[in-house]
């Protein structure tokens, strides 16, 4: 400590545009904070697993229903884990601010919009891994998805943009509460108390009329309809919110819906972290 | 002589009207040591904060290096770095991972990245601890970490805020010969805030005493405690301090810049000798507990300006 410090000053390269290599830079370090703290990526899981384990096959004997309904459940299950997964990602960003290096990265000289897609690309990346594990182990129990290439596309862009929104939703959160315990009071009413209304146990018109029209509102139940259709060939839950005769033209605009959602969230959560951001 | 950092009539206002800031104006020379004096709540860190373009100016402008801190906030930020008050690192992550992470959002080349990370660790001592997750470091370990990361990208400016608050003496002492060490050796330029005394006065070229938001006083070290002369005389009373002073300077024994806090009263003495006015007070019939000449010291030129104790206000 006692050597000579080197010499500190020399010209710096004008300011570069070029996004990526900090977006990269910033993600990799988000993903190897996750990484470090494997109950960011092993929660989220246990509840949707034990749904589509457990609980569906349990409702089904009880209930006498076919075997469809553990696939009805267990696709809904998609629509529990995204929202656990992307709002306990959310809690990654209040422990930046809280004890970690975010005063650093936003004294950086990056688009501070770069901090929220970074931490987007690891929390979509690691529920993208959630969902697989979620439908290989719901495939080895036993449970039939009926899937063509084109219900996949359906399927991978629906949830991916309900991701996106989801998230936005957590970071909009996440830097609007001052606390982590304020955050995860409110996850519940975020993450769980929508998949109960959004056709995840039970097709929505099963609910009373008002709230049906409710569920019609929800991107959950959209997104649902829409992996529904993805993966189990299956266009009832699009039906029960458009009522339409067209299954091409109601997976349309349920995609709207979703696509909207995740502009709009992801919209919000970066103009709320940047204006949080700077006081 | 270049300007590293040029403020002008800056200020912030937070919601409730809450003026941290009153319209400061200052400039630091490229290479120099500026240290900003006060105690908690003084404004220093809000000052810190908007030319680190985390805070908002409500008015006023100032610039780095020519960067405009609010136009051009991320020019600005591409030739400054912070050592922040408390610790901001990513405490599960390795020191070489924290440190190159700064490297590459300032966009330093992998290649003297490196070579400039394993040059700061041997100079900072951190060589054997690089590749140990920062959860294992000490206060001081971590602490020297921060600062060798600030300097990975060769900032032009340098801001320490606060640096060494919260630290042991020890760990205190060690981190204040690193910042010593760049002072001397380099010719970043450094805006230093603290409202430790002697670090302002072994670490800065000059300061400018920030109280309640605005500037009282602006110079080096010396020229500020020689506003006070060479000596002055501290007497502590047993009747009321404010009245007592009145009384001296009634007698011609006090001048303007003599204070008085508490039951403490200091007397700059600048011509007047030190045994004819302890004799004339005295003589005037100040009963005092103690009497005693020493020479001034920047917390007196700091008590004279805010009536307030520094290291008792921090």
């Amino acid at each position: 400590m006692t050597a000579a410090t080197p010499e500190l000053v020399t010209p710096l390269p004008a300011i570069a545009r070029d996004p990526f290599r900090p977006l990269a830079t910033l993600a990799h370090r988000r993903f190897q904070l996750s990484a470090r703290t494997p109950r960011e990526l092993v929660v989220p899981l246990l509840t949707p697993i034990l749904f589509a384990l457990v609980i569906a096959p349990a409702l089904k004997q009880a209930l006498h229903t076919s075997t469809a309904y553990e696939a009805f459940v267990a696709t809904g299950t998609i629509g529990l884990l995204i929202p656990l997964n992307t709002m306990f990602a959310g809690i990654s960003v209040l422990v930046d601010r809280e004890s970690g290096a975010q005063r650093e990265l936003l004294a950086a000289p990056i688009p501070r919009a770069l901090l929220v897609l970074a931490n987007l690309i690891v929390a979509f990346a690691v529920t993208a891994l959630q969902i697989a594990v979620l439908l290989a182990v719901a495939r080895a129990r036993g449970i039939h998805f009926d899937v063509t290439t084109t219900g996949l596309v359906w399927f991978i862009v629906a949830g991916s943009m309900f991701t996106v929104g989801m998230y936005g939703a957590a970071e909009t959160l996440a830097a609007r509460v001052p606390r982590t315990e304020e955050y995860i009071g409110r996850v519940p009413a975020i993450a769980i108390v929508p998949w109960f209304l959004a056709g995840s146990l039970f097709p929505i018109n099963a609910l009373p009329g008002f709230l049906t029209w409710v569920a019609r509102l929800l991107p959950l139940t959209h997104t649902l309809a829409l992996v529904r259709y993805g993966l189990l060939n299956d266009p009832s839950s699009l039906d029960n919110i458009w009522g339409m005769h067209n299954t091409t033209t109601m997976a349309a605009l349920s995609l709207i819906v979703v696509a909207a959602f995740a502009v709009l969230l992801t919209t919000a959560g970066i103009r709320v972290f940047s204006r949080t951001a700077v006081r | 002589m270049e300007l590293a950092i040029e403020v002008n009539e800056l200020a912030k206002t937070y919601p409730g009207d809450v003026q941290a800031v009153k319209e400061i104006s200052f400039g630091v020379e490229a290479g120099e040591v500026f240290g900003l004096l006060g105690p908690n709540g003084a404004g220093k860190s809000t000052t810190v904060g908007m030319l680190t373009t985390t805070i908002l100016p409500s008015s006023g402008s100032a610039q780095l290096v020519g960067y405009d801190v609010v136009r051009q906030a991320r020019e600005t930020r591409s030739v400054s770095s912070v050592v922040f008050q408390e610790p901001v690192v990513d405490r599960s992550l390795s020191g070489r991972r924290n440190l190159d992470v700064h490297a590459r959002l300032w966009r330093v080349e992998p290649a003297e990245a490196k070579a400039r990370i394993d040059e700061l660790a041997n100079t900072l001592g951190l060589t054997a601890l690089l590749d140990r997750p920062l959860s294992t470091y000490s206060g001081g370990q971590q602490r020297r970490l921060e600062i060798a990361r600030a300097l990975v990208s060769r900032p032009r400016v340098l801001f320490l805020d606060e640096p060494t608050v919260g630290l042991d003496p020890r760990i205190r002492a060690e981190l204040l010969d690193v910042i010593a060490g760049l002072r001397d050796r380099t010719s970043t330029t450094i805006l230093l805030t603290t409202h430790y005394l002697d670090e302002a006065e072994r670490l800065c070229d000059r300061l400018a005493i920030i109280h309640e938001g605005t500037i009282v006083a602006l110079d080096s070290p010396a020229a500020l405690r020689a506003e006070l002369g060479e000596k002055i005389v501290e007497l502590r009373v047993c009747d009321n301090a404010q009245r007592t002073l009145e009384l001296l300077r009634e007698r011609g024994l006090a001048g303007e810049d003599a204070f008085a806090v508490g039951a403490t009263i200091t007397l700059p003495l600048h011509e007047r000798g030190a045994p004819e006015t302890i004799a004339a007070i005295e003589g005037a019939g100040v009963r005092t507990t103690a009497i005693a000449t020493r020479e001034p010291t920047l917390d007196d030129v700091y008590l004279r300006l805010t009536g307030g104790q520094l290291s008792a206000a921090a």
